[in-house]
């Protein structure tokens, strides 16, 4: 063996000239290396495969025309963007790959900005100056941020537009999940844009709980608040029976009563079958609150608290002077002052007490408090934070009780403590920690929400949204966010406005709900004998709605009182009322109209004229048009929607003066004649 | 008859063109060849006699050798790389990053001059061992140990600067806890602290000053120094080698001496 060795020795590096060969050879081996590992770059492999696939396409001829060779770049200095990732994803752009879905291959979805002009890492982050896979979308020991798994993406259009965006559902749910269910009591949120993030749960106050449920139904509340509405914003704190018993203790021992709930029952609940159900649908009750039907499926909005079992819930007294004035309990509430009368409130309570759930409270029994029960039931409450959702008297709101989140989305993975087997990521950290809070570490207050994954994808994403870049970006690539105004209508009218709570459906001068139209410019836009009926006995306007505009049972006074206010103030200085009238036009002009209606501009296809033979149900009815609308407003309507209420469906068909004038005529005629006449007779 | 290739080297050393460029004419007499060494700026500065003896590889494991070589490296990589780098604080990372992914065998070109730069103070220690354990920095060669320990701490700022250049994070805070060191030095530290930095935290000044002194000053320094060491090799007597030095050479003759007096 030795002399094998010995042979190739002498062999090798016997003599000079040999050694100096061999060293030679080697050396200039090893220097092809980097060379031939520059030739069988994985770019390279992608882009041979690139132009094998669109060889038998029948658009190869202008794919191959499209397709430039070598590492492509697209370099944007200004958002610090050197993206290389089209050296590999060489269709991105090509509209024609509909059909292609394997990867690095596939078109790149439509989306609002040019690729050019934004790059990739912006959206996607990863390692845009990289040229091989796993630099590029992996997390390395050179660069910590890899790429945004798909379903987050949305995040990123958040980071630039600051309000909401159209085409980002999951962002938008997000943040509203964020304000929704009070997530901002108790985490800070500052916005990159430096405003804070306000909850919009509305959690009720605490300190006359006495008056409105009983300690049994606080215990069962405090235990499971879904048990007793799915729908409950309330999450689980896992409480153990023992600390909802002294909870529900303090809680009951430190209500204080207020005068009007106590009072002795002015109206006996009476329990009819057809008027109860009439009169809360009557109401529109279903506008705003949600009940549970038969099959299981909630019917309703989800303004208000879900009503499937209150009757299990509010105390009889508590629940008519609520209906009677429910801001003598809450005066922020955005439930409207009905004014209902006696009869009407002893229907409507009947109806709502006789909603309960017998299961709900049938094990619970509860002895006498002890003042020990109750002192603990006291430091548990701010041990939890009870008191940063809710007012509860001698409670001080905590500051800043759970860790702020104004910067989740840029939190380095090295400062995460992560779950067994769960993926290192800080998209799978947050979407746990929304999911099993309490599993990441005994002793954690954070409690139990019933998220679907839909929703916990959809808070992931907003609170990814929150993070460094986002707030750095200079404030020329921002979309700032329209913030809402702090708006109030001024004196009678405007106390009669807030008691009816207008502004939790309809929005005005940017404050106020959306689920009912915009009221900024109604003045303007309709007739004032229109606004006087339709506040008395609102009718519906559009066909397709399920929500509609109570009958608040005003008086003319009241009726009036608003009139008056709405149409002298919420007038738009682009349309002015008088300018055109209301009658008078030839019979000419309002055929041109119909003509134009039903031919040229096709609007039957949204709207209803003769409910004979219309079937438009996207826009409002149109039969009674000439006595709501004026004319002038419909004549700037008809010219240009979008500048007279931004974000509407009515398309702006660039309308001639004459086109539009004709039309006015046609609507302005419009009276629901036949209807009227059916009344004189 | 055919010509030999010394032959030719003989017509080529022969021609007007090379006797204009290289004073020392044709001819392998000794002093020909003692010129041919002592008239090149560049070669004059090694002894124009070398010992077989010397150049075998248990003398010196060509450590020092090996040394200059390694740094003949990172000058040669080290000069296409400034091509590549602008010593900036937004271009620093981005430009390693170029260097990695899009400049043809620009990782080659790194990594060759990262490696490159661990051998050489390897090498540098290894030499220095070699050198003490022998005992060759002893009379005649005490001044050329001194040189020596500064190429050393040479090699240690050149290793030191360049580690801030890629300007990652492992950089960052190596060199904030390095110039926090320095900082440590009584009376004067924060001085100094403020000098190396050209600041009080690492930052566009610190990556600037280092970039000067990685690849101007300390490089020109080190060369100067390490003519000198070359130079002072052959003044000191060449390589040192036990055998051959005067004192053993004297005690051998004194012992010679006695051994003929007593043969006497």
């Amino acid at each position: 063996m030795k002399e094998i060795l010995k042979s190739f020795w002498q062999k090798l590096f016997g003599d000079s000239v040999r050694a100096f060969g061999v060293v030679s050879l080697v050396f200039l081996a090893s220097l092809a290396i980097a060379p031939a590992k520059n030739f069988f770059s994985e770019w390279r492999h992608y882009q041979h495969g690139y132009l094998r696939m669109i060889r038998n396409r029948s658009d190869a001829n202008t794919l191959q025309r499209h397709f430039q060779g070598g590492i492509q770049q697209i370099w944007l200095p200004e958002l610090g963007v050197t993206d290389r990732c089209t050296s590999c994803h060489v269709g991105l752009k090509e509209a024609g790959l509909t059909d292609v879905g394997t990867q690095p291959f596939r078109k790149h979805p439509a989306i609002p900005h040019a690729i050019d002009q934004f790059g990739c890492t912006v959206c996607h982050r990863g390692q845009g100056a990289a040229t091989t896979v796993a630099e590029a979308h992996n997390s390395t020991l050179a660069w910590e941020q890899p790429i945004l798994p798909a379903k987050y993406i949305e995040s990123s259009c958040g980071e630039c537009h600051r309000g909401s965006v159209p085409g980002t559902p999951q962002l938008t749910q997000g943040r509203q999940l964020l304000s929704r269910y009070g997530c901002v009591h108790c985490h800070t949120v500052k916005r990159p844009d430096g405003s804070t993030m306000k909850p919009t749960d509305d959690p009720p106050s605490l300190s006359h709980i006495a008056d409105k449920t009983s300690r049994e139904w606080v215990y069962a509340w405090l235990k499971d608040p879904q048990a007793y509405a799915t729908t409950a914003t309330m999450p689980n704190f896992k409480l153990s029976d023992d600390d909802a018993r002294d909870m529900s203790a303090f809680l009951i021992a430190n209500s204080t009563p207020l005068p009007g709930d106590t009072a002795t029952l002015t109206a006996k609940p009476a329990s009819d079958p057809a008027a109860g159900p009439s009169l809360y649908g009557e109401s529109f009750c279903a506008s705003c609150h949600a009940v549970q039907n038969a099959a299981g499926n909630l019917v309703g909005g989800d303004v208000g608290p879900e009503l499937t079992r209150v009757g299990s819930k509010v105390k009889p007294e508590w629940l008519q002077a609520w209906l009677r004035s429910p801001r003598v309990y809450d005066a922020e509430t955005a439930m409207p002052h009905y004014r209902f009368s006696d009869p009407q409130v002893a229907t409507l309570s009947g109806f709502l007490l006789a909603k309960a759930d017998s299961d709900l409270l049938a094990n619970v029994h509860l002895d006498a408090a002890t003042p020990q029960q109750i002192a603990h039931g006291k430091r548990l409450v701010s041990d939890y934070g009870c008191a940063s959702c809710h007012e509860i008297a001698g409670i001080k709101k905590p500051e800043n009780f759970a860790p702020e989140l104004s910067r989740i989305g840029s939190k380095p993975v090295t400062q995460l403590i992560f779950l067994p087997g769960m993926p290192h990521t800080l998209p799978d950290y947050i979407a746990g920690k929304i999911k099993q809070p309490r599993a990441f570490s005994p002793g954690l207050k954070m409690p139990q929400y019933s998220f679907g994954p839909a929703q916990i994808d959809a808070l992931t994403t907003a609170l990814l949204a929150l993070n460094d870049r986002a707030s750095t970006l200079p404030p020329s690539l921002t979309v700032p966010a329209v913030p809402e105004s702090s708006y109030e209508p001024a004196g009678k009218a405007g106390k009669l406005m807030s008691d009816l709570a207008c502004f939790s459906c309809h929005r005005i001068n940017g404050h106020g709900g959306t689920m009912a139209p915009d009221l900024t410019w109604e003045g303007s836009s309709v007739q004032r004998q229109w606004l006087v009926e339709f506040l008395k006995n609102p009718n519906t306007l559009r066909p397709s709605l399920i929500r509609r505009m109570p009958r608040f049972n005003l008086t003319d006074g009241e009726v009036k009182e608003l009139t008056d206010y709405m149409m002298t103030v919420y007038q738009s200085p682009s349309v002015d009322r008088d300018s055109m009238l209301l009658s008078g036009y030839t019979p000419g002009q309002i055929e041109l109209g119909k003509q134009l209606f039903y031919g040229k501009y096709s609007c039957q296809g949204c709207h209803i004229v003769d409910t004979k033979t219309d079937k438009g149900y996207i826009g409002p009815t149109l039969t009674h048009v000439g006595s709501r609308l004026t004319a002038a407003w419909i004549f700037e309507w008809m010219k240009n929607p979008q500048a007279l209420r931004p974000g509407t469906a009515e398309p702006n068909r660039a309308m001639s003066d004459g086109d539009a004038r004709a039309l006015t005529a046609f609507l302005i005629s419009q009276k629901g004649g036949a209807k009227q006449e059916v009344a004189k007779k | 008859m055919a010509k030999t290739v010394d032959q030719y080297f003989d017509d080529l050393r022969g021609t007007r063109v090379w006797r204009s460029i290289f004073r020392s004419g044709t001819g392998s007499s000794t002093l020909k060849r003692a010129l041919a060494i002592q008239q090149n700026v560049f070669l004059h500065l090694f002894s124009t006699k070398v010992r077989t003896r010397m150049l075998s590889f248990s003398a010196t494991w060509y450590l020092g050798t090996l040394t200059l070589g390694t740094f003949l490296i990172l000058v040669a990589t080290g000069i296409p790389l400034m091509l590549y780098y602008h010593p900036s604080v937004p271009q620093a990372y981005a430009d390693t990053k170029d260097l990695q992914f899009v400049v043809s065998s620009g990782l080659f070109l790194r990594n060759l001059h990262r490696w490159a730069a661990h051998a050489m103070v390897f090498l540098v220690f290894a030499h220095m061992f070699k050198v003490f354990y022998r005992g060759a920095y002893r009379a005649p060669r005490e001044f050329n140990w001194v040189i020596g320990v500064i190429l050393l701490l040479i090699t240690l700022l050149l290793s030191y600067t360049g580690y801030l250049l890629p300007w990652d994070q492992l950089a960052y805070w190596a060199i904030t806890v390095g110039s926090n060191i320095a900082s440590a030095v009584p009376l004067m530290g924060n001085k100094i602290h403020f000098l190396l930095l050209g600041g009080n935290a690492v930052n566009a000044n610190a990556l600037l000053r280092f970039y000067v002194l990685h690849c101007m000053i300390l490089p020109l320094t080190a060369m100067f120094f390490v003519a000198i060491h070359f130079w002072r090799i052959r003044k000191d007597g060449g390589l040192y080698s036990h055998a051959s030095e005067p004192a053993t050479l004297r005690a051998r003759a004194a012992s010679g001496a006695a051994a003929g007096k007593e043969a006497q």
